[in-house]
């Protein structure tokens, strides 16, 4: 090993790599013309929408294509020798011990069916040849590292006995475990949620450091790239638009897609009814559907007919930066500068009357210890604890918390799927806690609707558009024929800005935006006054959230329908809701409006919640706050106040209070509610989390 | 008069060269098995500069491709003994295997039309079209189709009938001719005679018949039982599901033939203990569509109360017909013991399609859509037979296939154990049976309803297969 030791050139020299896979039908080009390099210690953060070809990229270079996939063209060196040339058997020891890579799924790369010490103990036993009681030395070492609690016992563990952040914390681990020099990351915390994103980051980024492994950051998300990488390459359609510097990117962005990219997402301080979100226009070109000329001409506002479209377009340097390069004809003639030009300033929806009230919500889930012959020892999961708010009419409350936070189990109390164990939910003045959706009468249904998440599994795959959105129709009574009902359904499809001809498509014909405008013409097809959104966009691309997003606003503000908007994600929260409550173990922790909950005082859990918040913005400085452990469980919550096992103000609380008795709801301001025992002044004290730099 | 030969006048063109088939077939074989061990690889596709493919052989893609070749060369002598037999005049011409080809004619046309048409607009047709793209689907489905058409055109195929006895032909060899044929009558039993005297061939044409009149029925029933039964357990859960699942354990755990032997008993036959089974189990079906329709249309009273007048008088009446046999236009009957086989069938095959049915659905209902109904006020019936059930069709399509099979081996079984059809009867497991006493000496009564049986299980294993495989990919 004493020649890699010695060698000091990139780690990782990608050049005009062209991948594609060939199917029955014919060749799919999903990587065209792809260059990059990673310098050792270097972190390269890789981003652009689902389907763009990063994971292919990553995949090329761990020569692990497939059968049908194939490297047309191009080199992969990595310290300086091409992988296409090495043997099947240089290969695999090169990727068990140079070149590691973390997947999103973290089960994905763990073994059910082994103790989790075993699993680690096996990559050097294999690679290196070291003896197993040394290789439990270093797993245990390594467990330590990725900061896991009370490693013996994790070491003894199965898979399955972790939560989803510890596995990606052993996957990790298990990646370390023979010291890479390149690690590459596949969208490695995308299945988690943001507070344990946020640990985990700080893990990799700190892991970087320390053993001065390069990267390859894979990610959708700009902001969590602003937090880890040097170096970002941006992809569009299976090429690289733009590449260079972190600062370079963000600040002086020389692509048309990089700029749109930027102004598709929200940023603190922006709002929603001044500067909304800017969409991209039109779809993502299928790899066989691509333009002539440049990938990003159908969609570009700069696009320049006769030249755009003439031929291939390769990588320009920009002159004056390091490393920054892009592929567009026209970067130097444009006006980076200029602002956008916006579409029609929104009035903002004038909030009406309380139409839904909720007090002291309670629900509470008895689960058997055993099933079968149920009785003997129950167990109480508290996923409701007194819960009060309102909403008004076109108001957007937003909820956020964690998963497991009981944001889902209020949404099915709401909607009648679940009744309450105790307290009242007033539908104007109706109270409905009790009535299961069963007994309600076709208003109340269809006055309370509901929007989901996954926009792969909102819409039935075996039943066209337009009879889905029909059968709504027939439900809710509207419309005395099929014909009628026809003609209304082809309105809302006109409402929520698809083309008619969708009525007769199979959902699967359909993107996954698209199908989530469905499911919200769906949910609005009687006339609903209440939506709940259960993470309408979290599954979408940047650039199609940014169209839902504004769909739902416009039809919110014609249609003065008062929107319960459930997220984690607090960049989008801070956009468009009027108000936020903030949920912890079924608690709510803090109420208030959107200005009250982003700036101080906070409750200590919104204040870490909101720094693990990654922002797309160089200009910003942030808080780091990182919440040890996980999230307690519902079975068995803890003592007193909920979030006083990850607390980081605990101490400012005189005696025990803390872990004895449940914080009192606090009124801080009109308006604003905390579950805290912490004293006037300390919580006067509190810094904001998220400043944004004085130019 | 000797018998007439197997392949008659072109056999001696074609004999060889089917011969040298079967030989570069086997040689390609083990040098193909010896080339794997000795470590050569099959070639590479190699990515022209130019974006082609091309593939840089190695012996062992010769290999492989001498086998392909041999395959083909057979099945087109094959082709051609049967166009042969079609063609040429007399039976000695003929041969054995031109003049079964020439008896299967009716058959030969339908396949052709079957899947010229299904090839042109195999893109329009869904799954079934997608089967066209699968090598292995094709073969299943062609043999599966070959023994339906054979059933359908049984009357046009046979020569002689099922239970003619011509004693002096019995045991005769295959292609003997008759003693004294009447006229018209076909002059030879093609596949020879049994112990009895009776024409083989004919037997086993009319056997296919037999056999697919009750098993694809019998299946279907025992999928409408499960699924009735199987989609609340699933969706509700709770004690529903832990009593239902433990009946359906116990009736798995019965052992099946010993179920049998009760169910023909005479004493429990009189009893009437069958026909009480089949009045519950058929009265699954019409639950099934009363149900169907009524959470489809509720909101449209006038169209549902049409479809389910319907239902209640279609079913009805076949359920008074098939359970009672009392259909008061007397139409509709089933003979007793074909009552007790297709309830011993329904009976053991529902409870395994309950449990694929509520391990589907307890996949399914976790899915947006099933929130969605139930968030718009959707009654459990409709999310389970419009929401659920539709998307769970393919692993039930595929088992479906299978279970055929099964029943088709199990109908086989019972009739080799003399139970449930008459004993005259046709149906491949009882001529099995009594060919087996015999079999050292004469095998070829007992043969061509075994090979039937084989082709026909097989031809649905593969069209499972084909589904299956076809089904994942998108
Ligand atoms: N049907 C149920 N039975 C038992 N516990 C449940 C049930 N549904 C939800 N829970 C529990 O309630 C808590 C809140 O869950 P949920 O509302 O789904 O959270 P979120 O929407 O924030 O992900 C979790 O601990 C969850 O395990
Ligand atoms: S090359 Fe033309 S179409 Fe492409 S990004 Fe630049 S300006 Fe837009
Ligand atoms: S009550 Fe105590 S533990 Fe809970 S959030 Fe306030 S300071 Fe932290
Ligand atoms: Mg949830």
């Amino acid at each position: 090993m004493a020649e890699d030791t010695a060698y000091d050139g990139p780690i990782l020299e990608i050049d005009k790599l062209s991948i594609s896979f060939f199917t029955r039908l014919r060749e799919i080009p999903a990587v065209m013309d792809f260059s990059a390099n990673v310098m050792p210690g270097e972190a390269l953060g890789l981003v652009g929408e689902s389907g763009c070809g990063k994971s292919t990229v990553a995949l090329g270079v761990m020569q692990d294509l497939g059968v049908n996939g194939k490297i047309v063209g191009g080199t992969i060196k990595f310290k300086g020798r091409d992988l296409s040339e090495m043997s099947p058997e240089e290969l695999r020891d090169i990727r068990g011990s140079q070149i590691a890579m973390i997947y999103q799924e973290p089960m994905a790369s763990l073994n059910p069916a082994m103790k989790i010490g075993k699993q680690l103990a096996e990559v050097p036993v294999i690679h290196e040849g070291i003896s197993e009681e040394e290789a439990m030395k270093r797993a245990r070492q390594v467990v330590e590292d990725v900061k896991l609690p009370d490693p013996d016992r994790i070491l003894k563990a199965y898979p399955h006995q972790l939560s989803g952040g510890q596995q990606q914390r052993i996957v990790i681990a298990m990646a370390l475990m023979s010291k890479p020099s390149l690690l590459i990351l596949d969208e490695p915390t995308t299945a988690l949620d943001v507070t344990v994103e946020a640990a985990i980051v700080e893990l990799v980024k700190d892991l970087g450091k320390k053993y001065g492994t390069s990267m390859l950051f894979i990610s959708h998300n700009l902001g969590l790239v602003l937090e880890t990488c040097d170096r970002i390459c941006v992809m569009y359609s299976g090429e690289a638009v733009e590449r260079g510097s972190i600062e370079d990117v963000f600040d002086e962005m020389k692509h048309p897609y990089t700029q749109a990219l930027f102004r598709s997402i929200p940023l603190p301080g922006a709002d929603k009814n001044a500067s909304p979100l800017i969409a991209i226009p039109g779809n993502f070109p299928l790899p066989h559907e691509r333009p002539n000329g440049c990938n990003f001409g159908p969609r570009c506002d700069y696009f320049e007919a006769g030249r755009c479209d003439a031929g291939p377009i390769s990588m320009a340097q920009v002159e004056g930066n390091d490393r920054h390069a892009t592929r567009c004809l026209r970067f130097q003639e444009i006006d980076w500068s200029a602002p956008p030009t916006l579409a029609d300033k929104k009035e903002k929806g004038v909030i009406g009357d309380t139409v839904l009230k909720v007090d002291n919500l309670k629900k509470y889930y008895e689960v058997a210890a055993n099933s079968m012959f149920g009785g003997a020892d129950k167990k109480v999961v508290k996923a409701n604890e007194t819960i009060s708010f309102e909403a008004r009419e076109s108001e957007t409350l937003a909820i956020v918390g964690e998963s497991g936070c009981g944001k889902s189990t209020l949404a099915k109390v709401l909607m009648g799927l679940e009744t309450a164990t105790e307290g009242q939910v007033m539908l104007d003045n109706l109270s409905i806690e009790s009535t299961e959706i069963q007994d309600r009468d076709t208003r109340t249904v269809s006055s309370i609707q509901m929007v989901f998440q996954n926009p792969f599994d909102t819409l039935n795959p075996s039943m066209t558009v337009g009879r889905q959105i029909i059968r709504a129709l027939e439900i809710f009574k509207i419309g005395n024929t099929e014909a009628e009902r026809r003609v209304r359904m082809l309105e809302l499809l006109d409402l929520v800005k698809l083309p008619r001809e969708f009525a007769d498509r199979m959902p699967r014909q359909l993107s996954g935006g698209q199908k989530q405008r469905v499911g919200i013409a769906r949910a609005f097809a009687g006339g609903a006054r209440i939506v709940v959104a259960d993470e309408p966009v979290s599954a979408l691309d940047v650039s199609v959230q940014a169209a839902v997003t504004d769909l739902l606003m416009e039809i919110q503000r014609n249609e003065k329908t008062t929107l319960l908007f459930i997220s984690h994600d607090l960049s989008i929260v801070r956009y468009l809701s009027d108000r936020v409550m903030v949920m912890y173990l079924g608690h709510v922790v803090e109420l208030g409006s959107t200005d009250q909950v982003f700036s101080p005082p906070y409750h200590p859990y919104t204040e870490a919640l909101l720094s693990a918040v990654p922002i797309a913005d160089t200009s910003v400085e942030k808080k780091h706050i990182v919440l040890e452990g996980d999230i307690p469980s519902a079975m068995n919550p803890p003592s007193g106040c909920p979030f006083q096992t990850r607390c980081r103000w605990k101490s400012e609380v005189p005696g025990n209070l803390c872990e004895t008795e449940v914080p009192p709801q606090r009124k801080m301001a009109a308006g604003h509610e905390i579950k805290c025992h912490l004293a006037d002044d300390i919580l006067a004290q509190m810094d904001p989390v998220i400043k944004i730099a004085a130019e | 008069m000797d018998p007439i030969t197997w392949t008659g006048s072109l056999g001696p063109f074609l004999n060889p060269l089917m011969l040298a088939a079967i030989a570069v077939f086997v040689l390609g074989f083990f040098a193909q098995l010896v080339l794997n061990f000795a470590g050569v690889q099959p070639g590479e596709v190699q990515i022209n500069p130019d974006h082609t493919l091309s593939v840089a052989r190695s012996p062992n893609d010769y290999a492989l491709m001498a086998m392909k070749y041999a395959v083909l060369l057979f099945l087109a002598c094959v082709a051609v003994f049967i166009v042969g037999g079609i063609v040429q005049p007399s039976l000695e011409q003929k041969g054995i295997i031109g003049a079964m080809g020439q008896r299967f004619l009716p058959v030969w046309i339908a396949m052709i039309l079957i899947f010229a048409l299904s090839v042109t607009f195999k893109r329009r047709l869904g799954l079934y079209g997608k089967l066209f793209d699968s090598p292995i689907g094709m073969v299943g489905f062609f043999l599966v189709m070959f023994w339906m058409l054979t059933a359908i055109f049984a009357g046009l195929v046979a020569t002689h009938g099922a239970i003619d006895v011509v004693s002096q032909m019995r045991n005769e060899v295959p292609g003997s001719f008759m003693p004294d044929p009447d006229e018209g009558e076909y002059l030879v039993y093609l596949l020879g005679g049994d112990n009895l005297g009776r024409d083989v061939f004919s037997r086993m044409v009319f056997g296919a018949r037999e056999v697919l009149k009750i098993a694809p029925a019998a299946t279907l029933f025992a999928f409408m039982v499960g699924i009735t039964l199987g989609l609340p357990a699933g969706y509700f859960g709770g004690k529903l599901d832990t009593v239902l699942t433990f009946i359906a354990n116990l009736v798995l755990a019965f052992p099946v033939i010993l179920l049998f032997y009760l169910l023909v008993t005479p004493e429990i036959v009189a009893s009437g203990i069958p026909t009480y089974m089949a009045a519950v189990l058929f009265l699954f079906p019409i639950i099934f569509f009363v149900i169907l329709f009524n959470s489809r249309f509720f909101t449209q009273p006038f169209t549902r109360n049409i479809y389910i007048f319907l239902t209640v008088l279609i079913g009805g009446w076949l359920y008074l017909g098939l359970a009672w046999n009392s259909d008061p236009l007397g139409i509709i009957s089933m003979p007793g013991n074909i009552l007790i086989v297709f309830v011993s069938v329904v009976f053991v095959n529902s409870p395994t399609v309950f449990r694929i049915v509520r391990g589907i659905v307890l996949d399914i209902k976790t899915r947006d859509y099933v929130a969605a109904g139930q968030t718009r006020g959707e009654g459990p019936w409709y999310i389970m037979l419009w929401e659920i059930l539709p998307n769970a069709r393919g692993p039930l399509i595929v088992d479906f296939c299978l279970r055929i099979g099964y029943t088709t081996i199990l109908l086989g079984t019972l009739g080799f154990f003399g139970l449930g059809v008459s004993p005259e009867s046709p149906d491949w497991g009882s001529t099995i049976n009594e060919g087996r006493r015999l079999l050292t000496i004469y095998p070829h009564p007992a043969l061509p309803p075994a090979i039937a049986l084989m082709t026909m299980v097989l031809g649905l294993n593969l069209l499972a297969d084909g589904l299956r495989e076809e089904s994942l990919r998108d």
